[in-house]
């Protein structure tokens, strides 16, 4: 149930392109298609909602979007790298570079201070120690955390704690930042602050791409994909309220 | 970068959790601690024979002709002391061959000695007490001084006037708060005057010179000895080392011609140098600095078993943590240093503590006994070294596990 291209809301470059991706797992003597073939391009600066029901794939789309994960079939294109091919070392290295990820349960270092949290993927970068503290500090200026640097997560509330997840995901200027249910945990005054803050990441030219199962996030994006069975049933821009 | 992460995140863990980081460490602490005290003390000691003993026990250039050898350490010395049981005793006539065989000496003297005897003036008394019968010169030859009081004279020796020098610690014993000079003294039934008390030499060793009394060898023959002529030790000092090894080939010549033995035939006497008591000191310390490994590393060992426990168990508990950093872009290698560096630092910190008791124990010897310690460098070092072996060792397969972790299946976990 492949849909055609679904309108293009910019006209800046192919940042994502992926042809005939594939997950295949193998249970027993069975093969299950957790991705059956999914064909999309996503352009710079575009804010995309992926959705679907529990087993349609949105979560292995994302992982091997994040590059956590390869696909068996198919091809992915980051930024004009073929991914599928990569070793751990090098999908770990894009990770680094070119990737930023929200998750709903935040996944922050539980005895790192928020400052060495958001320095972490500055540390596997290889950035010196004065340039990654200016960064991690610049980052969490951003999403107005510049006062509470040394905080411990445990000493945060739900919505500063996912505030330095994304401005960890920010500080090594990645390609795209990947959010999977980013306000799953949070209530939905905390969820309405963290969605500004996507939406004002997007307005400065950031690439979002966000995983969701709720309506009202999926508003906040410019295009939906929705999945079913591995593979994508429709690809449509915003549909203000149809959904 | 990873290595700071891990020693940092090690420095957090073991402050924060002492008592299960003391339980942790040790093995590694014993095993260490063991290391470090032994070294110390086996040092000193062999700082202290090389230095101090063997040149107080047998005196520098010189060389003891006696009947046997009397140190023995391994076995083929004890098939020698079987043989050596038939040699014959020394006596005035060998005196007079060593004499004539080395007249340019610039010491030479003889004893006769034994052990275990009562010394007592008045009510006190003092056991085991080493009683020598020693030829003029024999003070000079041994670097004997007085205290006060004066040592024995060839008039002394001339009249075997029954006259004493005794050791510090008798001195001490008999003659707590008066003056020993001039008293009478009593072994068995003979009584003897006090003339002078020997400075004291004190140190492991000390109780050969502080617990012994000097008389004139005429007088222990006629009183003690078993046979007249009979003479125990016969002592030559020479000025350097050369004349005093060219010196013991020229007795050993004549003693072999006088006792006409054939050129095949075994000395039936035997000559002993400050040197064979080094050679047997070094087989003793080779042996015992043999044996240390082995204790060392059985501790060590288990040591770092307990350690590489605790890691698997603190790896299983941050499996999250490990796919946070793979997420972010920690490669395998990254997460390998990680904990590699958090189990060095653990078993370096355990090295360091132990480093610390062994020293302290080291002290404590060198305070309570007379044995000197003192710790050297190379064994610092190399304590600190398998201080960070262990931790290599013991956090390679937690490492490994951590390293191999699906960042994907690690961030679900807990």
């Amino acid at each position: 149930m492949n849909g055609e291209q679904g309108m293009q809301t910019n006209g800046n470059e192919v940042i994502i392109e992926t042809h005939d991706l594939k997950k295949l797992y193998q249970m027993g003597s069975e093969t299950i298609h957790a991705l059956a073939g999914v064909d999309m391009q996503i352009r710079r600066n575009e804010y995309i909602a992926i959705m679907g029901p529990s087993g349609s794939g949105k979560s292995t789309l994302m992982n091997l979007i994040g590059c956590l994960d390869t696909p068996t079939e198919g091809e992915y294109v980051l930024n004009g790298t073929p991914v599928q091919g990569l070793d751990d070392d090098e999908l770990a290295r894009i990770r680094n570079r070119e990737i930023g990820f929200v998750f709903q349960t935040f996944n922050l270092l539980p005895r790192a201070s928020a400052l060495h949290n958001v320095e972490l993927p500055l540390i596997y970068a290889g950035v010196s120690s004065k340039v990654r503290q200016e960064k991690a500090k610049a980052a969490l200026a951003r999403v107005d955390l510049a006062d509470r640097t040394h905080h411990k997560p445990s000493e945060l509330s739900g919505g500063q704690r996912q505030r330095v997840a994304i401005a960890r995901a920010l500080v090594n200027d990645p390609s795209i930042v990947l959010a999977d249910e980013p306000t799953g945990n949070l209530d939905s005054k905390t969820s309405e602050e963290i969605m500004s803050v996507f939406d004002e990441l997007h307005s400065e030219g950031q690439t979002i791409i966000m995983v969701t199962h709720e309506h009202d996030i999926v508003g906040h994006a410019e295009r939906v994909v929705t999945l079913r069975d591995g593979l994508i049933e429709s690809h449509d821009a915003r549909a203000d309220g149809l959904l | 970068m990873y290595v700071f992460e891990g020693i940092w995140i090690a420095l957090q863990q073991v402050w924060a959790h002492k008592l299960k980081s003391a339980f942790t460490l040790i093995g590694v602490i014993i095993g260490i601690t063991f290391l470090i005290a032994v070294i110390t003390v086996v040092e000193g000691m062999n700082r202290y024979v090389q230095e101090d003993f063997a040149g107080s026990l047998f005196g520098i250039n010189t060389f003891t002709v006696v009947r046997r050898s009397q140190i023995s350490t391994g076995s083929e010395t004890e098939e020698r002391r079987r043989r050596q049981a038939r040699n014959p005793n020394l006596t005035l006539h060998d005196v007079e061959v060593i004499s004539a065989a080395v007249p340019e000496a610039w010491r030479l003297a003889y004893n006769s000695d034994r052990g275990f005897d009562e010394v007592s003036y008045k009510e006190r008394r003092r056991r085991n007490v080493r009683l020598i019968g020693g030829s003029d010169g024999y003070e000079a030859l041994q670097g004997w001084d007085v205290e006060i009081g004066r040592g024995l004279t060839p008039l002394d020796q001339r009249r075997g006037l029954k006259v004493v020098v005794i050791g510090s610690e008798i001195a001490d014993r008999l003659f707590p708060d008066v003056d020993p000079l001039g008293k009478q003294i009593r072994i068995g039934a003979h009584r003897f005057n006090v003339v002078g008390v020997w400075e004291s030499q004190g140190g492991m060793f000390g109780v050969i010179r502080d617990a012994s009394i000097l008389m004139p060898f005429s007088v222990y023959r006629q009183t003690f000895a078993r046979n007249p002529s009979e003479v125990d030790e016969i002592s030559v000092k020479m000025r350097s080392m050369e004349e005093m090894e060219a010196a013991q080939i020229a007795v050993e010549g004549a003693m072999r011609t006088d006792r006409e033995l054939r050129p095949g035939e075994e000395n039936d006497f035997w000559i002993q140098t400050s040197s064979e008591l080094l050679d047997t000191w070094d087989k003793i310390v080779k042996v015992l600095f043999a044996a240390i490994p082995g204790l060392v590393s059985i501790s060590l060992v288990v040591g770092g078993i307990v350690i590489m426990n605790i890691m698997l168990l603190s790896v299983a508990g941050r499996i999250r943590e490990i796919g946070i950093r793979k997420a972010v872009g920690a490669r395998r290698r990254d997460i390998l240093i990680q904990f590699l560096a958090e189990s060095s630092t653990l078993s370096f910190i355990g090295a360091a503590i132990g480093i610390l008791f062994g020293i302290g124990i080291g002290k404590g010897v060198e305070a309570f006994t007379p044995m000197p310690a003192s710790v050297p460098m190379w064994g610092i070092a190399l304590a600190l070294a398998l201080g960070i072996l262990v931790g290599v060792g013991s956090g390679l397969y937690p490492a490994y596990r951590a390293a191999k972790q699906d960042p994907i299946v690690a961030l679900r976990s807990e």
